[in-house]
């Protein structure tokens, strides 16, 4: 049976797999023109950076990078039990993507110029997101607690 | 409420009733009362199936009431019998504790005293036999019960290839000695008790001690116990709205079978049987939606087959819920369709709307199920060419249906089947309709907003406090290695932990 802590962790990585792959493939039919190659941008890579394998390279980036932000859940929120804050903190995500970090990001537009289709997809992915990664930790936590008393 | 009673109480729930347990009448030490009151109450004399055998015993009168049909009359016979025989060879000699002789003569294994009239006809209208004697303020019951049915048979809808053909039954007594005989466990528990006012129903609760979370089985038991309805004729179904909240998800929240070894294989993962008198299906609870999309064939299969198997099977209901809407949002928005897919999308013009056609031959299909549920097999043959020739080739040619929205209302048609619980189908076409409708009526916002409204749904629900889309969300990648892949049987050390077993290992491996 794995700890708390390894559960955090495989919660993160999957989060983080799981969306980005459904991120990717939701890019590929259109539905969003920023794909998961998005992770990618702030750094100086080859052309190979805006083929699938940019995609791929950046699934398992942002997978990697969701453990970081499954344990910035857990010693925030983790006591937190429904799903209304991993919503909203899957909304303040793809605030902090869209506008804080938007400078980072030389080829992500303004969002004032995105297409309706792209916010609504990647705003939906990232509520997602974080509803996985909040609500699994919250559930954990709980869990935890239960068999702990 | 505790943390731990997070979900929904039934908001029409009854009020409880807060009267005692109605007054009980005694059993009057004069058989003549006794046979007024029982006359009256049994209807005895305007019931041809109500009926009393009077004897005169070792000076004594003796009633035994019956209700033919319900008891066993071979046994019925034998118990006069030797009755009989103890009069005749007591002649002379009496006995002094009358009752306790006759109880003593009494050829059966299933003997008990009642205190009360109302005991004794409750049982006898069971189907067991009970004796009152002069003089004596007590009544012997015996348990003759001999109920009309049927063998144990495969379950129609629950086939496999390989493995028992056996099957729960509509009697309670052999549904339970069907899943003990495959758990002979002493501390496989098998509680029973009556619902229903006046129908009297029995219900069993089976779980087995020691694996199963005792506050799940008092919640049931509690649930189960406030029932206060007049009879329960839809059996299980009836019992399964008062124990969960179905409110109006579509989804099921609890999982049937007729299979006493899928039964008995969730009593042993810690989940708990509530078995319905008068139905071949049993409720097992808790679960969770990935429950209801395996099946026991998986488990007669090599490990790798039915790992394969499984993955068909998902990719089919998950294609069944997004082929089609996002088909018909590539026809209404060409722009989303990737390159390499540009065959896709009607050649020719079609004289009725897309949606239109869709919508119609969904509707159609659903009236071909429904028509084939109580279709007699030999008008099946015909309902099925007129199904084929009907939608299949006449309609295209008519110019109502183009032959690609029947390809792809076919495949999602062929989803709903696919999947192993009957319920789970009706919801996944209902999700699949409303995705249609949302998609018709916002396009690609709508398909995007309707699945995360739909999926947000779905992560809310709960089940006695378990969430519905265990382990998927809540995570837990162990949990869902085990449903993604169906691993060998060596290889499984734990329970699963979503019903909290007291005793979490399944296996020690030495």
């Amino acid at each position: 049976m794995w700890s708390y802590h390894q559960r955090v962790a495989s919660i993160g990585f999957f989060g983080g797999f799981i969306w980005s792959m459904v991120g990717y493939a939701l890019f590929y039919l259109n539905f969003t023109s920023v794909g998961p190659a998005l992770a990618l941008d702030p750094w100086a890579l080859p052309d190979w950076k805006k083929t699938y394998i940019g995609h791929l390279v950046g699934i398992i980036f942002l997978s990697i990078l969701s453990i970081g932000v499954a344990f910035l859940y857990r010693y925030t929120l983790q006591k937190l039990s429904s799903i209304w804050p991993g919503v909203i903190f899957g909304v303040v995500l793809w605030g902090i993507v869209f506008y804080f970090f938007h400078p980072i990001f030389p080829s992500l537009k303004p969002v004032t110029e995105l297409d309706a289709d792209t916010i609504i997809t990647t705003l939906s992915l990232y509520i997602l997101y974080g509803v996985f990664i909040g609500y699994s930790i919250s559930f954990e936590y709980e869990e935890m607690e239960r068999s702990q008393s | 409420m505790g943390k731990e009673r997070k979900w929904r109480w039934k908001k029409t729930k009854p009020p409880r009733e807060t009267k005692q347990e109605k007054e009980k009448m005694p059993i009057s030490t004069d058989l003549k009362e006794n046979e007024a009151i029982l006359k009256e109450r049994l209807g005895i004399g305007i019931n041809f199936d109500v009926g009393v055998r009077t004897l005169r015993l070792l000076d004594r009168d003796l009633h035994l009431y019956f209700v033919t049909g319900l008891c066993d009359m071979e046994y019925v016979i034998e118990l006069l019998k030797e009755l009989m025989r103890l009069e005749s060879n007591n002649r002379e000699d009496r006995p002094d504790d009358v009752m306790e002789t006759i109880e003593n003569h009494l050829t059966h294994v299933q003997v008990e005293y009642k205190d009360t009239l109302d005991d004794c006809i409750v049982e006898v209208l069971s189907g067991l036999v009970f004796i009152l004697v002069d003089g004596e303020s007590r009544g012997i019951v015996i348990d003759v019960r001999n109920y009309p049915g049927r063998g144990p048979e495969e379950p129609d809808n629950e086939k496999v290839i390989r493995g028992a053909r056996d099957g729960y039954t509509e009697n309670i007594i052999e549904s339970t000695a069907l899943t003990r005989r495959r758990i002979r466990d002493e501390r496989l528990r098998t509680e029973i008790m009556r619902i229903g006012d006046r129908s009297q129903t029995d219900v069993c609760l089976s779980y087995i001690d020691g694996i199963v979370d005792p506050e799940m089985v008092d919640i049931v038991r509690k649930e189960l116990e406030s029932i206060r309805i007049d009879g329960l004729p839809m059996a299980e179904k009836v019992v399964e709205e008062y124990i969960v909240d179905q409110g109006y998800t579509p989804f099921p929240l609890v999982r049937y079978t007729e299979r006493p070894d899928v039964a008995a294989a969730h009593l042993l993962e810690g989940h708990i049987l509530i078995i319905v008198d008068a139905s071949p299906s049993v409720i097992i609870t808790p679960t969770t939606l990935f429950h209801h999309v395996q099946h026991a064939e998986e488990y007669r299969q090599a490990p790798f087959i039915g790992t394969f198997i499984r993955w068909i099977r998902f990719f089919g209901i998950f294609a069944s819920i997004f082929i089609l809407p996002l088909w018909l949002l590539v026809v209404l928005e060409p722009q989303f369709l990737p390159d390499p897919f540009q065959y896709i999308g009607p050649s020719e013009d079609s004289n009725v709307s897309e949606f239109m056609q869709i919508f119609l031959a969904e509707i159609g299909i659903e009236l071909l199920r429904l028509a084939a549920i109580h279709t007699p097999t030999p008008l099946a043959t015909a309902l099925g060419l007129v199904a084929a020739l009907l939608i299949g080739e006449i309609a295209v040619e008519v110019g109502l249906f183009t032959s690609e929205v029947i390809l792809y209302v076919a495949l999602g048609a062929i989803g709903v089947f696919a999947t192993p619980s009957y319920e789970l189908g009706i919801a996944i076409k209902v999700m699949r309709l409303a995705l249609l409708i949302a998609v018709v009526s916002f396009g690609s916002a709508g398909f995007v907003i309707a699945t995360l409204i739909m999926f947000l749904l779905l992560v809310r629900l709960r089940v006695f406090n378990k969430p519905y889309l265990w382990p998927f969300l809540p995570f837990d990648a162990q949990s869902l290695w085990q449903i993604m892949v169906r691993t060998t049987v060596p290889s499984l050390r734990y329970r699963p932990r979503i019903v909290h077993p007291k005793d979490p290992i399944r296996q020690t491996s030495d």
